[in-house]
């Protein structure tokens, strides 16, 4: 049966978790032969991508993204990330930034497949079929 | 002009003010994969089954449906025009079920099955929306069928009788008058208290408009709505097309009332939703349909049901049309039809080239409901015509090897074949019971046994005529009391004694 990338990066978290570093070494030398074994090197980023997911999953670890217009100040990173915390339960947050002038303003989240669109133009966009309405 | 200036600025400020700006939590994916009409997405975890998604495309948002929820990826139909999407563009979740507009803004229109409108008389005024999916009501609300449809057409109210809550499928090749059928049994719902939805699947557009153009004729637009998915629309809308009919037949169930819906035709849905399959990949099997094809036409006639009192007495009557190839009654899907449906029409090719139209075949043709879907009246007299259409086939087939009869069996047939005569019928000219009644009564009675077979439509339509001007009485009766008594009979009687005593052409 053909072993799937998921099965894969499962099996490795499985393996390497909670373990010294030099186990880990030995696991990740075994887990590289048994790749190259069944010819599924090539697969290599794509086991490594979800072994990241495995691991965030795991260990409570959300990857955001926070698009702004403007630079966020230290105090406004904060609060930003408390409300990530709150709205996705998970322990810690990694929040990445990009300022984006065509949202004119607020904030647009986005973590997992979740979007929370705080932006000043989706507002203004829904008042305007609002009003047309 | 100050005060509507004033007003316009008050009311632009009261709106503002009303206006809450809501921070929306979404659910979005990306397409991965797109291309025939489907859409292959990641994302979108917590997607349900047949939920709306929204794709946000350079050209516009365009809608579709989650149909496959596999481990890793979502497998969507596109329900419009899917050209203008790419790769990587963003897919939003609605959190809704896919839903139309229903209510009575849909009647008379012309409508797609999202309910968009395509005649251009504007907005549909939806009183609600009513999901596309739905389970059919359980066998606790239902009741028996037990009242007559009227298709007005004389040799189905006669031989084969459609009841209200009846499923009863329409069958034969192409080009033999199915749709024909379907179109006069709507036409002649006007003044029987029920609302027509008539669902046409991948016909040509053409021949939409000449139908929509002949309901508007005979005023029966006015109770019908069409809902047209085109032989150039996606599979995905001649997919739900039924459905959807089917959801805004549900509204009028729901207020008790009594709804009469013709889908034609489901050969083509089921071809639809093959295309549909075989590109979400799912397994095919016997002539490449997929596993479910059989549910897929169950869960949607399942819908067609008569409920009882307590439940509003509504019901939805069925007249699913399935297209055969040359005859084969023996392929995939319409043996699937058949054993769904509670009997079936059954029209035969060689009768249309004889010229006996509607070709319906007395013999392959069954109703399930059977007589208890008829008034009394055609009861007593349609219960001998079936003995008898049966007895002539059968002589029929006898006689032509040109032996001598004896005269009874002479009879019989000279019966039979002005028995066939009487059940040719013109397109559009539905035949009110009463005077349906009253010409079988006159066959039956052996009073048309002296007209000429050839004479025969003359001798009803001028029968029909003097009904209405000498016997008007009578027919009111029929039409009211729905039986007939003793009394009755003889006024019937003498009326078409009156009648014959004019004509000339009888046989002496």
């Amino acid at each position: 049966m053909k072993i799937t990338i998921k099965q894969f990066a499962l099996s490795l978290y499985e393996t390497v978790d909670g373990k010294s570093p030099n186990q880990v070494k030995a696991v990740i030398k075994k887990f590289v032969e048994i790749l190259a074994e069944n010819n599924q090197l090539s697969k290599a980023e794509k086991i490594t991508a979800e072994f990241i997911k495995i691991w965030n999953n795991k260990h409570g670890i959300v990857e955001a993204r926070a698009v702004s217009a403007k630079v966020l100040e230290k105090p406004a990173v904060k609060l930003l990330k408390d409300y990530i915390v709150k709205l996705s339960g998970a322990k810690e947050v990694m929040l990445s930034r990009e300022i984006n002038k065509d949202i004119l303003g607020g904030v647009v989240i986005r973590y997992g497949d979740r979007v929370v669109d705080g932006s000043l133009k989706t507002q203004l966009v829904d008042l305007k079929d609002k009003l047309i309405k | 002009m100050s005060t509507t200036k004033d007003f316009i600025v008050e009311q632009l400020k009261e709106q503002i003010a009303g206006f809450k700006a809501e921070v929306k939590h979404e659910t979005v994916g990306r397409v991965i994969e797109i291309g025939d009409g489907i859409a292959r997405i990641e994302g979108i975890s917590e997607v349900m089954m047949s939920e709306m998604l929204e794709f946000k495309s350079a050209a516009g948002s365009v809608y579709g449906m989650a149909l496959n929820l596999e481990e890793d990826r979502v497998g969507a139909i596109i329900l419009g025009d899917y050209l203008g999407i790419k790769e990587g563009d963003e897919v939003k979740c609605l959190n809704r079920i896919l839903e139309v507009p229903v209510g009575n803004g849909v009647i008379g229109r012309v409508v797609n099955p999202l309910g968009v409108p395509l005649d251009g008389k504007g907005e549909i005024q939806a009183d609600k929306f009513y999901p596309v999916e739905k389970i059919a009501p359980g066998v606790i609300t239902r009741e028996k069928v037990k009242q007559p449809v009227q298709t007005g057409i004389k040799a189905i109210d006669a031989i084969i009788p459609i009841g209200r809550g009846q499923r009863e499928l329409i069958i034969g090749d192409r080009q033999i008058g199915k749709s024909a059928i379907a179109i006069d049994a709507i036409i002649n719902q006007k003044g029987q208290n029920m609302k027509c939805i008539y669902v046409a699947i991948g016909q040509k557009e053409s021949k939409v408009a000449g139908i929509v153009g002949k309901l508007e004729q005979f005023g029966a637009l006015e109770y019908t709505t069409v809902v047209l998915a085109g032989a150039s629309d996606p599979a995905s809308l001649l997919y739900i097309a039924p459905y959807a009919g089917c959801a805004m037949a549900e509204y009028f169930l729901d207020k008790g009332e009594d709804v009469l819906i013709v889908y034609d035709d489901l050969s083509k849905h089921a071809v639809a939703y093959r295309e549909i399959s075989l590109l979400l990949r799912r397994p095919p099997g016997r002539e490449a349909y997929p596993g479910d094809v059989f549910y897929l036409h169950s869960r949607l006639l399942e819908r067609a049901c008569k409920l009882s009192q307590e439940f509003g007495g509504g019901s939805i009557t069925a007249l699913p049309i399935i297209e055969t190839q040359s005859g084969d009654m023996s392929a995939y899907i319409p043996t699937n039809v058949i054993s769904i449906t509670d009997g079936q029409i059954y029209l035969m090719p060689e009768l249309f080239y004889q010229g006996s139209r509607p070709a319906v075949d007395a013999g392959l043709s069954v109703s399930r409901v059977g007589s208890d879907a008829q008034i009394k009246a055609m009861k007593k007299v349609a219960g001998k015509m079936k003995l008898e259409a049966a007895q002539f086939r059968e002589l029929a087939a006898f006689a032509q090897y040109g032996s001598e009869l004896d005269k009874d069996t002479m009879a019989k047939l000279e019966r039979g074949k002005r028995l066939q005569e009487i059940f040719k019928q013109g397109q559009y000219s539905p035949v009110p019971v009463a005077n349906q009644i009253l010409v079988f009564f006159a066959l039956i009675n052996g009073l048309a046994d002296d007209v000429p077979v050839e004479k025969i439509s003359d001798f009803e339509a001028g029968l029909y005529k003097y009904a209405a001007s000498s016997g008007a009485k009578i027919l009111k009766e029929i039409t009211e009391k729905k039986e007939l008594s003793e009394k009755l009979e003889a006024e019937m009687k003498s009326l078409i004694n009156d009648y014959k005593s004019g004509l000339d052409y009888l046989i002496k």
